[in-house]
């Protein structure tokens, strides 16, 4: 898991010096934020019931949106065959890049907290809030990011990993926007929000880790 | 495959089509004329021999690319692709059958079109998963190893995906008041319990056969891309 | 005779795609230290075979072993035994020399990966250029960082695709010393400069269609049979 650690190292350096990849994830969360409060008017009503909704359908946009956007240099510049060709195993590979993915999104999604705390005047940054989206985002990011690493194998890569990924990620959506709305003060039932989203969490990463050493095998 | 297994496949070509025939005229007399009037819906409710057979069907047919999936990533075999995706457009197929069958009947009962029913809104959830998944198939051609592999990764996790979609569109239902559909369910009268039995049948060896033509579709396009490779490589030469 | 003097060796190595043997039943008897030419024309299958030994494709049938480990099994000792200069040269454009040089030298625990990354980079000579990230390098120092990172985890086999390409003679010159000749290290290459193989090669392997039609590399069965 060391080798994990050093290919999540790279990836996060990586990042950095090829920022426009991320800040236009960051940039599309942000005009999609600004889209949905002219569209639904937020500036002149109580906004909270359509919070949860407008902040996870921006994450998981921006997030889609960013897997595919982050693997394709990798991709096309051949250095992942590089790093498969490498002792590491396969999983410590998948987990490395799943976490530079997830630790990259993290970042995007908080200043999006920031900014809709200012733009609604609703205090968004709260414990709970913070660790609804952490295993909200740990939930999709394994995901998106295996589906990314084999679609980019594939023609058409960027018109597909929306229309894949979003119908699998319901589940998700359902129990984040829920989970947020209860943590707002708004009636969510009695449903364990929080469980549904844990579990999606651990059985997206599961399955992801276990299918990713078989499926990038040529 | 041993020659018995081999024949015994073989016998679909056969057996089915009439197979087929035979089961699917039972159930339209049967349900059109042999199955009483349903009291309070009822002619609508006759859909119910169709209805409730194409949503199991729809399972089974996911299921098939389910397995077959696992074995394009497991065995490196076209074929097993050619069969997971032939039977994955039945079974995109038949969820747009129960959609469809499902308003017809809806909107007489329910007075609406669609409602965000649990059973519902899954079996459109299906529907969006494997239209990707076949939509993802269809991009790149018959006999790519990679795309077949990368649809092979959605099929699994779509059909794994089936028990978490269910839980979480329940709670979801659950915070709204709706209409009552499914909760009280009579036990069906001998006859329309027969009459759905021989839905059952019929719908089935329909799905069965369909599968065998769509994965047989497939087989053929590999081959004919196979030849075609083939006579560039001689031309080449 | 043991494994550890056949380099590489392979029993009716075949890869299909859409029905159609790109590769077909290879079998090769490589001894440690050979230096083989792979030649053939466009399509002969050559990169498929480079890429099965390499581990990056699997075949559809038939076996091999490189440096006795078997290749279906895909240890982390097998791994470490190649090293693959491809027709990409698989380096991070983003990072500099000396950054893609310790990221893969950390993942393949490289012990004294200092000083080995310094002696490479020395080598190809990029050492006073390490902190320039790749995209600004040509592809000459390309081609030259790429043959770093091939030989950085001092591979017992290297398998190469058109490794000339790219290269300035000087270049060339570097990559004979470096590789195509160095004693100790086993080397396949695909190449289209059949002039140069006089140069550097052993022995040659000629593909055709997929299939072995010329072999003065692999070792014959007979010689090897012991009393």
């Amino acid at each position: 898991m060391s080798l994990a650690w050093v290919v999540m190292q790279k990836d996060l350096r990586l990042a950095w010096r090829n920022r426009t990849a991320w800040l236009s994830a960051g940039a599309f969360a942000t005009i999609s934020v600004l889209i949905y409060s002219f569209a639904f008017d937020l500036a002149t009503r109580d906004v909270r019931p359509l919070l949860p909704g407008v902040l996870w359908t921006t994450f998981l946009f921006a997030g889609v949106f960013a897997a595919g956007q982050s693997f394709q240099h990798e991709a096309d510049e051949g250095t992942f065959d590089a790093v498969l060709l490498s002792p590491a195993s396969p999983t410590a590979i998948f987990f490395g890049k799943a976490a530079s993915n997830l630790i990259a999104l993290l970042v995007i999604e908080c200043s999006q907290l920031v900014l809709a705390t200012i733009l609604f005047n609703t205090a968004l940054i709260s414990a709970e809030l913070l660790a609804i989206v952490f295993v909200g985002t740990v939930g999709y990011v394994s995901l998106t990011t295996l589906l990314s690493i084999m679609g980019s194998r594939v023609r058409s890569r960027a018109v597909l990993l929306p229309v894949l990924s979003m119908p699998l990620l319901i589940p998700l959506l359902i129990g984040a926007v829920r989970a947020t709305g209860a943590s707002l003060g708004i009636e969510a039932g009695t449903a364990p929000w929080m469980l549904l989203l844990a579990v999606f969490a651990l059985w997206s990463t599961l399955i992801s880790a276990l299918l990713f050493p078989i499926a990038v095998e040529r | 495959m041993s020659a018995l297994a081999v024949r015994l496949l073989n016998l679909r070509w056969t057996v089915l089509p009439p197979a087929t025939g035979i089961a699917m005229m039972a159930m339209i007399v049967g349900a059109l004329v042999a199955a009483p009037r349903e009291i309070i819906e009822g002619e609508v409710q006759r859909l119910m021999y169709i209805h409730v057979p194409s949503a199991i069907a729809t399972y089974g047919a996911f299921f098939i690319t389910f397995v077959a999936s696992i074995m394009v990533l497991w065995k490196r075999d076209m074929r097993w692709d050619a069969l997971a995706r032939g039977s994955a457009q039945v079974g995109v197929l038949f969820t747009a059958l129960v959609l469809l069958s499902g308003a017809i009947w809806g909107r007489p009962i329910w007075g609406v079109y669609w409602t965000w029913d649990a059973r519902l809104t899954t079996t459109l959830i299906l529907f969006l998963i494997y239209s990707a998944y076949l939509l993802a198939r269809a991009i790149s051609d018959s006999t790519d190893e990679q795309a077949a592999r990368y649809a092979a990764v959605i099929g699994i996790v779509g059909f794994l995906d089936v028990p978490l979609i269910q839980m979480s569109v329940r709670w979801w239902r659950t915070l709204h008041p709706q209409p009552i559909i499914f909760t009280t369910k009579p036990a069906l009268p001998g006859e329309m319990l027969i009459v759905l039995l021989i839905g059952f049948v019929a719908v089935f060896l329909l799905a069965a056969w369909l599968i065998s033509l769509s994965t047989e579709a497939e087989r053929l396009h590999q081959r004919l891309a196979g030849v075609r490779a083939g006579v560039d490589r001689h031309e080449g030469a | 005779m043991t494994a550890s003097t056949l380099a590489v060796e392979t029993h009716g190595l075949t890869r299909k795609y859409a029905g159609l043997e790109v590769v077909r039943n290879v079998d090769l008897r490589i001894p440690t230290g050979a230096r083989v030419a792979l030649v053939g024309a466009n399509g002969a299958g050559k990169t498929t075979l480079l890429a099965m030994l390499a581990t990056l494709v699997s075949p559809t049938s038939g076996r091999a072993t490189i440096a006795g480990h078997d290749l279906g099994k895909h240890p982390p000792a097998l791994r470490r035994a190649i090293g693959v200069l491809g027709h990409q040269p698989m380096v991070y454009e983003d990072l500099s020399s000396l950054e893609n040089l310790q990221f893969f030298a950390r993942l393949y625990e490289i012990p004294d990966a200092e000083v080995r990354v310094e002696e490479l980079l020395r080598a190809v000579g990029l050492w006073l250029r390490r902190r320039e990230p790749a995209a600004v390098l040509s592809r000459g120092y390309h081609q030259r960082l790429a043959l770093a990172r091939a030989l950085l985890h001092r591979p017992a086999v290297l398998l190469a695709d058109e490794p000339e390409t790219g290269l300035d003679p000087e270049g060339v010159a570097l990559l004979d010393d470096l590789a195509l000749t160095v004693p100790s290290l086993t080397v396949i290459a695909a190449t289209h400069r059949v002039d140069r193989v006089e140069a550097w090669a052993t022995g040659l392997v000629r593909l055709d269609r997929g299939r072995v039609v010329e072999d003065t590399a692999s070792v014959p069965v007979a010689a090897e049979a012991r009393p």
